[in-house]
């Protein structure tokens, strides 16, 4: 178990622990309105932690309370191992953070932005400014006024105004929006390199594409409640899997197949053959399949297994896939 | 995923302070520094008009001497002070102090902060000092500005009421034997208010500045050309009655008055920043604050010093505008038509501590109340 340390605080020592964020039974309510709903979450320490959501899912509204920006009405968290709101100075003094999207003060420039953020946070954080921005690729545009960056480089020095603290914990919301795909790729690439520096990213998202390339885990989140947790390959490992078969007689392989018992269902389509396999079937099935359809003289073209993509899993489990906020 | 978190914290370990460090202070400063369209209204109103004015008279003065007056002197500095640098320095100050208690809200800079787990106290007290870091010595350039030209271009004769060969610093005796040297200006210029039981005759100034002696009898009144003792008397009474307004009135400003003046002046730039940060952080915006303390101080605060409502009296008393009014330094012009200067006292009445207390009061409850409401509002 490698550890993360550095050293510790004086007076409020950090408990040992696992999980990089930590949540039991939160709940915030605006009024009647229950935006975070008794949520338990457990995001490990070291991975990158995607956390999904229709929009209005209470995904921002969670990253809020999580940070102190708001209260939180039920429950208790904690971060990096510290206790939250109770040792929140201590516990932010290792976190970075993007809410919403980036904003800053825009007549002033980059780095006089970064001065204003490093100076709330310890002498240190000084000292971090030039490497920030050179880490996130806006070096050259730091003197420039931030009235004239894109969104796209406003998201990046959002990202070097998180690292001012030397995070161990980063909490990016929705990181990806205004980027171009070269934005997106770099972005990508800069968070799998925070994780590789042994640092935890919180990716909140609604692109679940990219969060399927980024992350190591994910939660999903719907309607304030968490509904599906854990690393991703584990989670999809429990969704079924397609088979499509292109052959020179679909409805006889159907037959056929629907008579060997495979534990599949089929359906033929324009398209050709399609086998839905159950979660967690080996792939000799797809062979025996194989083997079935040549011997009955049905010539196979084409087989292709489709595993189930963090996207259909998505749909599979949420009810409001882009339902207005 | 076989790390685990042993959190590194860095020794220092004033993050939960209310404290703000010099740090926090000075990007504060920097902040609010480069904001030009402020800066430039803030420079105008303190430095750029009072420098405006005074440079078109100095050189209307050098170009033709005897059409145009002294560019200084003690009349201007009155003017500039009370007539433009406490008013509209109060407002500048105040629209400065709503920047200060708004900006990182409306620009969304404020959760930035906050998730820096920098105490948000502090963020909101470092933002006092960087403030008046600009505030103040703004205000003191202008007034020294405006002290330097009207001692420097002061005239060198005095004009108290129309009477321009009157020597200035006369004491009482002095001004009473000058006035008995020269009882028609004293008498016509300088006037009598007569205060007495109805008397059956006086003596007045009568056409060609002749000194007359008016007498009342059976429904009539007759004029006679006064004699050299009752004008001479006369102008001896005039000179009593008129000796504390000529004893304000000088070539130049005096040093004490220009320094307890400029303290006057700054004071209420700050109390004018400070009830405008505190506002704007408790409305969380900027504009409403701003039109509100404008409002307050050009129509509430002259209206509410001036007119005494029997039932509100207590309250009006509560006005800092008011309070500040009464601890105006002596010899200078009524602010809001009262004041200790040369004008008659109009304002509400109020003792010296009531007024040093309400000031105080207005500091601390509005700073207090900014800070609360920016401790526990949602970021």
């Amino acid at each position: 178990m490698s550890v993360i340390a550095v050293d510790e605080s004086p007076t409020v020592r950090a408990r040992e622990s696992d999980w990089a964020v930590e949540t039991h039974n939160l709940t915030k309510r605006f009024g009647a309105s229950v935006a975070v709903n008794g949520v338990d979450l457990k995001v490990p320490v070291g991975c990158a932690f995607g956390y999904l959501g229709p929009n209005g899912a209470g995904k921002t509204t969670l990253i809020r309370v999580l940070l102190g920006l708001t209260h939180a009405d039920a429950g208790s968290m904690s971060l990096l191992g510290y206790e939250v709101p109770r040792h929140r100075d201590v516990a932010l003094a290792r976190v970075g953070a993007i809410v919403d999207e980036p904003r800053f003060h825009a007549h002033l420039t980059g780095r006089q932005n970064l001065q204003i953020l490093a100076a709330a946070r310890e002498p240190a954080a000084r000292g971090r400014i030039g490497p920030s921005l050179e880490r996130v690729g806006m070096s050259t545009r730091a003197d420039d006024r931030v009235a004239k960056y894109s969104m796209g480089m406003r998201q990046r020095l959002g990202v070097a105004a998180c690292l001012l603290g030397d995070p161990q914990l980063l909490i990016l919301d929705e990181p990806m929006n205004g980027l171009d795909p070269g934005g997106m790729h770099d972005m990508r690439e800069m968070i799998r390199s925070f994780v590789a520096e042994g640092r935890t990213v919180v990716l909140s998202s609604h692109l679940l594409d990219e969060v399927e390339r980024t992350c190591d885990a994910v939660a999903i989140v719907d309607r304030g409640n968490i509904i599906r947790q854990g690393p991703i390959a584990e989670l999809l490992s429990g969704s079924d899997m397609e088979l499509m078969i292109e052959c020179s007689d679909p409805d006889a392989a159907r037959q056929l197949l629907a008579a060997a018992n495979l534990g599949g269902h089929a359906d033929v389509s324009m398209d050709g053959l399609t086998i839905s396999l159950a979660a967690g079937s080996d792939r000799a099935v797809v062979a025996e399949i194989n083997r079935i359809l040549v011997e009955s003289g049905n010539l196979v073209y084409r087989l292709e297994l489709n595993k189930a993509s963090l996207e259909s899993w998505f749909l599979e489990v949420t009810t409001r896939l882009g339902a207005p906020e | 995923m076989t790390t685990t978190a042993n959190v590194a914290i860095a020794p220092e370990s004033r993050r939960g302070s209310p404290v703000p460090t010099g740090a926090m202070i000075m990007t504060r400063f920097m902040e609010l520094r480069k904001r030009r369209g402020l800066m430039i209204a803030l420079l105008a109103v303190n430095i750029g008009i009072p420098t405006i004015f005074l440079a078109v008279r100095l050189i209307a003065h050098a170009v033709a001497p005897h059409s145009y007056g002294p560019a200084g002197g003690y009349s201007i500095f009155e003017t500039l002070i009370a007539g433009v640098m406490y008013i509209f320095g109060f407002i500048v100050a105040a629209t400065l102090g709503c920047t200060a208690g708004s900006v990182d809200l409306t620009e969304g800079v404020f959760r930035h902060l906050v998730v820096t787990g920098r105490s948000r106290l502090a963020l909101y007290f470092a933002r006092i000092p960087a403030g008046l870091m600009i505030i103040v010595p703004v205000v003191a350039v202008g007034v020294i500005m405006v002290c330097t030209v009207c001692v420097v271009a002061a005239p060198t004769k005095l004009n108290f009421d129309g009477i321009n060969n009157l020597p200035a610093g006369l004491s009482r005796q002095g001004f009473v034997s000058w006035a008995e040297q020269h009882p028609g200006d004293a008498i016509c210029d300088m006037g009598y208010r007569y205060k007495g039981p109805p008397s059956a005759s006086y003596v007045n100034c009568g056409p060609n500045n002749e000194i007359i002696v008016v007498t009342n009898q059976a429904g009539s009144t007759t004029a006679t050309k006064a004699t050299k003792s009752e004008a001479r008397a006369q102008a001896i009474r005039s000179a009593n009655q008129n000796f504390s307004a000529y004893g304000t009135t000088f070539l130049s400003p005096p040093l004490k008055l220009m320094i307890d003046t400029g303290l006057w002046v700054e004071l209420w730039a700050i109390i004018g920043f400070l009830i405008g940060l505190g506002l704007s952080s408790l409305m969380g915006q900027r504009t409403l604050p701003v039109v509100l303390l404008i409002v307050y101080e050009i129509i509430l605060t002259p209206l509410f010093s001036r007119v005494g409502i029997p039932h509100l009296i207590n309250a009006q008393r509560g006005l800092v505008g008011l309070a500040m009014a009464h601890i105006e330094p002596a010899g200078l012009p009524a602010v809001f038509g009262g004041g200790n200067g040369g004008g008659s006292n109009q304002l509400v009445t109020e003792s010296t501590t009531v007024a040093v207390i309400v000031i105080v009061a207005w500091i601390v409850v509005w700073t207090a109340l900014g800070a609360w409401r920016m401790a526990k509002r949602d970021a």
